[in-house]
C-alpha cells in the first residue's frame, strides 16, 4: 500500500510521528517533494478561492499525490494541547479536500485528538485497522511513531551574528521556504542571524501568556506570542519578523497581541499570498535590515 | 454604572428590557449605521472580522453617550469570537476610554466561580430583590423569543400576503414601537398582541412565492446593517425568508450545549457533509443548507464576513450539497468595502434564477 503525505501544514512538527507509523505498518510512503510552482498552480486551481495560503498549498499537494498513491493522509488535527485549538480549517480540512478535488484515493478522516496519548492511539487504531487487522503490529508502530516525534525537533537558532531576529508565524509559515520565499536565507544574507520559537522555554512562553486577560486558546498563537514577547522584552533579540498569510484569521488576531505588547519594538509583517511579487518583497526586508542597522549604531 | 452592549439583530430589544426591570442605567449605543462601522474600521485591525469592527463602532458610540461598562460574551474558540474581548479591551485604552468589561464565556470554560463573580458584577448594581432580578432576567428572555417569532412570521407571511408590504409594515412598527417603552411587562404585552397582529395578516395561498434559506456566520446574518438588509430587500420582492439562527435560537443552543442535546436537527443533517464542530457555525451553515431543501427553499443564500475562517470551511463544501440536493446555493461575502450596487444585482440574478426554475420546473441544475 502506498500512503501519500502532502508535505504541508503540520507536516514540518509532526512529520516523524506519520511517517514512522505508516512506514512502520508495511506502507510505502510517497512524499510529496518541497512546495514549487507546480503544486502553488495546482494549489490556486483546486481550493476554495477564500482560502488561506497554508491550506492553498496544502491542497496543490494533495492534488500532486492523488495518482500516484493509494491512499492519502489529511490529518484533521483539532487540537494537541487540553481545551486548545489550532485552526477551524484544521478541523474541517478532510471536507474541503474532499469537496474541492476529484478522483482522490481514500483519504485519512479521523479527528486527531493528539491532547492525550490514549485518545492518539484511538486514531492509529482507526486508521490503522484500514490496513493491517494486526492490533499489536499498530500499537507497537505507534509507539515507535512516539519515540520518533519526541527525538525530532525543528526550528532555526542561528549563531555568529551581529543582529538577530525571531521570525514569528505558524510552523508552516516559518518552515515552507517556498510560502515564504526564502526569508531565512535572505535574512541571513543580510547579515541577520534568526531564531524560532522553539528555542524559547516552555516557562519563559507560559509566563508571558499568563499575563494576558485570556489565555489564548489556539495552540501556536500561544507558542509564537509567547516566545515573541519574551525574546523582544528581554531584548534576546533586535527585531521581529512576522511572516503571515494574508486572510488568516488567527493572525489578525496575534499580530494585534503581539504589537499591544512589544511597544516600538522593530517588528516587520510579512504578508505571502500566491500573488506576492518577490521584489517587493525583498525591498522590505532590506529596508528592516537597514533601520535595524541604523538603531545599533545610535 | 451605566452599561452598553454591542449590537446583535434584536438583542438590544430584550437587553434593554433587562435592564429596566433590574433598574440599571443603560446606553443602548445607536442602531448599526455607516458611522459606527466606519469609526470601527478605523480603530480596528485591518483583516479582522466585520462583526469586531462593528462592535467597537457600537462600543465607541455607547461609551460616547455615557456608558462606562461593556458587557459583552465570549466564546472559547476555535473562531476568533472568543479573542474578540482582550483586543477590544486594548482598542478602548489605547483611545483612552476608561471603561470595565463585563464578557460572559462559558461557565465550562472559565470556571463557575469566576462566572458567578461576573454575574454578581452585574446583579450587585441592581437595586432590586433577588426574585426581582430573576423576573427581568426572564422577561429579556421573553422579548428576545418573542420578536424572534414575529419576525419569523413576517419572513413568511411576506410571500402570500394580500396587501402587498404589510407584513414588514407590522414588523417595523412593532420594532419601533417597543423600543419607546420602558416598562418590561408591558413591552412583553405588546408583543403578544403583535405577533396576534402578524398571525392575522390576510394571505392568498394561491400564491407561489420563491422560499430562500439563509444560511452562514451567524452576526452577518441576524444583525441586518452587516448584510445591506438583505431580509427588507427579499421582504419587498415577496420572498419568503427562512433563517435558523438568531439571538434566540443562539440563546438556546448555549443552554442546551452545556448537555450536549443542542441543534439535534442540525446535527443530523450535517453529518454526511461536516461531522464535526469546527468553530463559529461552519456546521449550522451546512446543516442548514440541506434542511434548507427539506422545508421547501428554492435556493439558498450563504453569507460570511471576509476572512471568516469556519464560513470558508462551509463554502467548499456547499457546491457539492448543492448539486446533491439540486438547489442553487449561492454565496454573498461582506465587509466594510461591500458596494451596495453590486451586491443588490447578485441577489436578483439568484432570484431570477430561482424564479425561471420555478416556473420551467426545471429538473437539473448544475
Ligand atoms: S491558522 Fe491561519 S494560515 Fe493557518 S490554516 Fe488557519 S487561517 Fe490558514
Ligand atoms: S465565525 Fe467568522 S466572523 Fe465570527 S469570529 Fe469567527 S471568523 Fe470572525
Amino acid at each position: 500500500m502506498k500512503v501519500g503525505i502532502p508535505r504541508a501544514l503540520l507536516y514540518y512538527k509532526y512529520n516523524p510521528f506519520f511517517e514512522t507509523f505508516y512506514s512502520e505498518l508495511g506502507c510505502e510512503i510517497i512524499e510529496s517533494p518541497e512546495t514549487n510552482k507546480v503544486i502553488l498552480d495546482y494549489a490556486s486551481k483546486y481550493c476554495v478561492d477564500e482560502a488561506c495560503l497554508p491550506i492553498k498549498i496544502f491542497h496543490g499537494h494533495v492534488y500532486y499525490l492523488k495518482d500516484k498513491c493509494d491512499m492519502i493522509l489529511v490529518p484533521r488535527i483539532m487540537r494537541v494541547n487540553d481545551k486548545e485549538y489550532i485552526c477551524p480549517k484544521f478541523c474541517g480540512l478532510p471536507e474541503m479536500i474532499e469537496n474541492s478535488i476529484y478522483d482522490l484515493p481514500p483519504i485519512t478522516k479521523t479527528p486527531i485528538y493528539a491532547n492525550n496519548k490514549e485518545k492518539l492511539l484511538r486514531w492509529a487504531n482507526r486508521e490503522g485497522g484500514n490496513i493491517t487487522k494486526n492490533k499489536i503490529k499498530i500499537k507497537r508502530a505507534f509507539d515507535n511513531a512516539l519515540r520518533e516525534q519526541e527525538k525530532y525537533t525543528c526550528g532555526v537558532n542561528d549563531e555568529g551574528y551581529k543582529t538577530k531576529v525571531v521570525l514569528a508565524g505558524h510552523p508552516y509559515s516559518v518552515n515552507d521556504s517556498f510560502l515564504n520565499m526564502n526569508v531565512i536565507k535572505k535574512l541571513n544574507n543580510l547579515g541577520i542571524g534568526v531564531i524560532t520559537e522553539e528555542f524559547v522555554s516552555k516557562d519563559d512562553i507560559n509566563y508571558e501568556v499568563d499575563k494576558l486577560f485570556k489565555r489564548p486558546f489556539w495552540t501556536f498563537t500561544k507558542d509564537t506570542y509567547g516566545s515573541t514577547v519574551y525574546l523582544a522584552d528581554n531584548r534576546k533579540v533586535d527585531g521581529i519578523v512576522y511572516v503571515s498569510s494574508f486572510g488568516c484569521g488567527i493572525d489578525s488576531v496575534l499580530i494585534e497581541l503581539i504589537k499591544n505588547n512589544v511597544g516600538d519594538f522593530p517588528f516587520l509583517i510579512l504578508k505571502v499570498d500566491e500573488h506576492t511579487g518577490e521584489v517587493g518583497f525583498n525591498t522590505r526586508i532590506e529596508a528592516f535590515s537597514d533601520m535595524l542597522l541604523r538603531r545599533k549604531l545610535s | 454604572m451605566k452599561v452598553t452592549f454591542p449590537h446583535f439583530g434584536n438583542t438590544f430589544f430584550a437587553a434593554k428590557a433587562a435592564f429596566d426591570g433590574l433598574g440599571i442605567d443603560y446606553a443602548v449605543p445607536p442602531l448599526c449605521n455607516k458611522e459606527a462601522l466606519e469609526i470601527g474600521s478605523y480603530y480596528s485591525p485591518e483583516e479582522m472580522c466585520l462583526p469586531f469592527k462593528i462592535m467597537i463602532g457600537n462600543y465607541i458610540q455607547g461609551i460616547k453617550e455615557g456608558a462606562d461598562t461593556v458587557l459583552t460574551t465570549g466564546s472559547c474558540g476555535p473562531c476568533r469570537f472568543g479573542e474578540y474581548c482582550e483586543l477590544q479591551m486594548d482598542i478602548l485604552k489605547k483611545l483612552g476610554y476608561d471603561v470595565d468589561f463585563i464578557v460572559f464565556d462559558a461557565p465550562k470554560a472559565i470556571g463557575k466561580e469566576e462566572f458567578l463573580r461576573r454575574v454578581s458584577l452585574i446583579s450587585n448594581a441592581s437595586s432590586k430583590s433577588n426574585n426581582e432580578q430573576i423576573e427581568a432576567a426572564l422577561n429579556g428572555l421573553k422579548v428576545i423569543n418573542l420578536i424572534d417569532d414575529i419576525e419569523k412570521i413576517a419572513h413568511i407571511k411576506c410571500g402570500y400576503e394580500i396587501n402587498k408590504g404589510e407584513s414588514k409594515k407590522i414588523l417595523n412598527s412593532c420594532k419601533r414601537e417597543i423600543y419607546s417603552i420602558n416598562n418590561p411587562e408591558e413591552v412583553v404585552k405588546r408583543l403578544h398582541e403583535y405577533k396576534r397582529k402578524i398571525k392575522s395578516v390576510p394571505i392568498d395561498l394561491n400564491k407561489k412565492p420563491i422560499t430562500v434559506g439563509i444560511v452562514g456566520e451567524i452576526y452577518t446574518i441576524a444583525e441586518p446593517f452587516s448584510n445591506l438588509y438583505i431580509e427588507d430587500k427579499l421582504m419587498d420582492y415577496g420572498v419568503c425568508i427562512k433563517r435558523k439562527l438568531s439571538p434566540s435560537w443562539w440563546v438556546k443552543n448555549t443552554i442546551m450545549s452545556a448537555i450536549n442535546m443542542q441543534s439535534l436537527d442540525i446535527r443530523l443533517a450535517s453529518r454526511k457533509y461536516l461531522p464535526l464542530y469546527i468553530g463559529g457555525h461552519g456546521r449550522e451553515c451546512v446543516g442548514e443548507t440541506v434542511l434548507s431543501k427539506r422545508e421547501g427553499c428554492d435556493g439558498v443564500i450563504q453569507i460570511f464576513p471576509l476572512g471568516c475562517m469556519p464560513e470558508i470551511v462551509s463554502k467548499s463544501i456547499l457546491p457539492t450539497v448543492s448539486k446533491d440536493l439540486n438547489m442553487p446555493v449561492m454565496t454573498l461575502i461582506v465587509d466594510e468595502m461591500t458596494g451596495e450596487t453590486g451586491y443588490m444585482t447578485r441577489i436578483e440574478a439568484f432570484l431570477d434564477l430561482l424564479e425561471r426554475r420555478k416556473s420551467n420546473n426545471v429538473l437539473s441544475w448544475s
